[in-house]
């Protein structure tokens, strides 16, 4: 098994094994990034394990390059492409904690779907048209503090607010504003304008999120569908929800070694919670739970601690529309599948040859390559405020490290 | 701006116009084409122009006289991803035979300068190009009610004279019947469910209008 490093800490002596974890933990508790001499040599191509005496070739060129070091040293690296379907979609993500070496997260993420039902029935739409074709241009003012690149898609850094905040004991207390890189497009989908955003944090998490802004479409209901909008109770605009889908191909140091777990605490109205782990050995649907969480795990890319290096997905707060049978992709929050270059998006698929919506990717194919599909909806209930333009409503999730570094680096 | 709105009389349809406070936005810029100067593409690059142009060039070649006749049309070209193939340049464009209704999905080797992969395909419907948003408007202009309603929005909205389809704002969804019902033959005939933007930032509620490209009709959901 070749165990493919990050952390250096403590590594020098070559490869870590179990039984050395805890003198892992003793070591110093913030160290420089390190060169670690011998490399396993099984290593899969293309994973980042190398000591960094060349630099490895850019994935990208400068145009599409986004390489960024934010304030307290944390460090992303990505691609960005504008395809002509599904629009802005991020490449091979790199993620360097402070001090440590580089970590590979994802290798491509994009948006998958935007089904929009309306409550009355109808109409039924799905979104996703060629969003490439329909990226608006953005203005200087779109890009507060950032840089354009052609013209659609915007590269900045804006605060997130505390770090942390420790008190000290007899001294000050200590703290920290944290920063996110931001990445976004937005984008003209009939009466709709769709933010696009990815913000990558400066503790290693990733937001995904959708904003919804422009008009409201304007499609007038009965009082049962809708809100009254306009003078008086005559004119009922109708709700309806934005199920956002997202694709998500992470990669950690490579494809080779990826497993998607999920996680329950057993345990309700009783005094103790119990862990229970399940670990998806093939393609699967999940549903959400309140306190449910899933991790994309590679055991053989460890930490200082030897705990193998993980990236958690959670923090869905989605309205879990559940449509009729001809919409089984509504009926899962998250799909697991096993990579496959055809499976583009979660409805509608544009490729011949392949299923046409992810439920039918899940097929009980093993699972050597994970590729996740999150369903995050919301049901928007028009009111006054939305005319207009429509404030921005949002809606996302959260991908947050999990033991990528033996303790805060920052 | 507040939450003006026209009520607009379409035969047909009851269609209603939200005034937004938006610019209008030309049809939206083919902006996966790099638009720098000419340089060495890296393999996680975009396609540039040049490329994308080739590409079209290679995966049309065999297509050339449907094409001329407008029964096969190059929708679009995209980057082929596919992890297998990283380290290659390789472009996938995607055609429509009108005809057959058959979508042809041809991979173009850009080192090679040859086609490697061909799929053919009915019954699955990319998003609508540019060019089919244009001609979906343009039947929908061709239409003796919906055409005479679409001008006269048009004019109220202080564009004056509509010249041809290019003038209006427009974004193309493709129409499938599933939940939503609708003409059965939009499972394999290429349909459109047209957006339609006025100067001014109103938009023209045409959720209930399908163009069939494939058969050259409009049809008005019933809801
Ligand atoms: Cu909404």
């Amino acid at each position: 098994m070749s165990l493919r490093l990050i952390l250096s800490c403590a590594m020098l002596a070559g490869v870590l094994g179990p039984a050395q974890t805890a003198s892992a933990a003793q070591g110093p508790l913030a160290m420089p990034a390190a060169r670690i001499p011998a490399v396993p040599a099984q290593a899969p191509q293309g994973t980042a394990v190398a000591p960094a005496v060349r630099a490895p070739a850019a994935p990208c060129s400068a145009p599409y390059r986004i390489d960024r070091t934010l304030p307290n040293g944390a460090r992303w690296q990505l691609c960005w492409e504008m395809r002509t379907i599904e629009g802005l979609t991020l490449n091979k993500v790199v993620y360097t904690p402070k001090g440590n070496r580089p970590v590979s997260v994802l290798r491509s993420t994009a948006l998958a779907q935007i089904h929009v039902p309306y409550d009355s029935g109808t109409p039924r739409y799905h979104d996703i048209g060629a969003l490439g074709q329909s990226a608006i241009p953005l203005l200087a003012a779109d890009c507060p503090g950032g840089e354009r690149r052609e013209q659609s898609v915007c590269v900045t850094t804006r605060p997130r607010g505390h770090a942390y905040l420790k008190s000290g004991y007899e001294e000050p207390s200590t703290s920290a504003q944290g920063h996110d890189l931001v990445v976004f497009a937005a984008f003209q989908v009939g009466w709709y304008t769709y933010l696009v955003e990815w913000a990558f944090s400066d503790d290693g998490a990733i937001t995904p999120r959708v904003g919804a802004t422009g008009s409201l479409a304007g499609s007038t209901t009965t009082a049962g569908h809708g809100w009254p909008i306009g003078v008086g109770s005559r004119d009922f605009e109708e709700s309806h929800s934005h199920n956002v889908f997202w694709r998500l191909d992470f990669d950690i140091q490579g494809k080779a070694g990826d497993v998607v777990e999920q996680y329950d605490f057993s345990g309700t109205r009783t005094a103790k919670r119990k862990l229970k782990r399940t670990t998806f050995t093939k393609e699967a649907k999940a549903l959400n739970r309140r306190t449910r969480w899933w991790r994309v795990v590679d055991r053989g890319v460890r930490n200082a601690d030897g705990h193998p290096v993980s990236w958690e997905l959670n923090n869905s707060d989605s309205s879990q529309y559940r449509g009729p049978a001809g919409e089984a992709f509504t009926r899962a929050d998250v799909y697991v599948t096993d990579y496959r270059s055809c499976e583009r998006l979660a409805t509608v698929n544009p490729a011949p040859r392949c299923a046409g919506s992810v439920d039918r990717y899940v097929n009980g194919e093993r699972l050597t390559d994970p590729v996740l599909w999150v369903n995050v909806g919301y049901h928007h209930v028009p009111r006054d405020e939305d005319a207009d333009p429509m404030p921005t409503h949002w809606q996302g999730f959260r991908i947050t490290p999990r033991d990528v570094t033996a303790k805060n680096p920052h | 701006m507040g939450r003006q709105r026209i009520v607009m009389a379409l035969a047909g349809a009851g269609a209603v116009v939200v005034v937004g406070a938006a610019l209008l936005l030309p049809g939206g810029q083919g902006s996966q084409a790099a638009e720098a100067a000419p340089r060495e593409p890296v393999p996680g690059d975009p396609l540039t122009g040049a490329e994308i142009a080739r590409a079209g060039d290679i995966a049309s070649a065999t297509s050339r006289a449907h094409m001329a006749a407008g029964r096969v049309n190059l929708l679009y070209v995209e980057r082929d991803d596919g992890k297998d193939a990283e380290e290659r340049r390789r472009a996938e464009a995607y055609l429509y035979d009108y005809a057959t209704d058959r979508l042809i999905v041809r991979t173009v080797d850009l080192g090679r300068g040859t086609v490697v992969k061909e799929s053919v395909t009915r019954g699955v419907q990319p998003p609508p190009s540019k060019a089919e948003e244009v001609r979906a408007a343009e039947l929908l202009l061709a239409d003796p009610q919906y055409g005479t309603g679409v001008r006269e929005a048009y004019t109220r909205a202080g564009g004056g004279q509509l010249r041809s389809a290019s003038d209006l704002g427009l974004r193309g969804l493709i129409f499938t019947p599933g939940q939503e019902n609708g003409p059965r033959r939009c499972a394999t005939h290429r349909c459109v469910r047209l957006f339609v933007r006025l100067p001014g930032g109103t938009w023209l509620d045409t959720s209930r209008i399908v163009v069939d490209l494939s058969a050259k009709k409009i049809h008005t959901l019933e809801w």
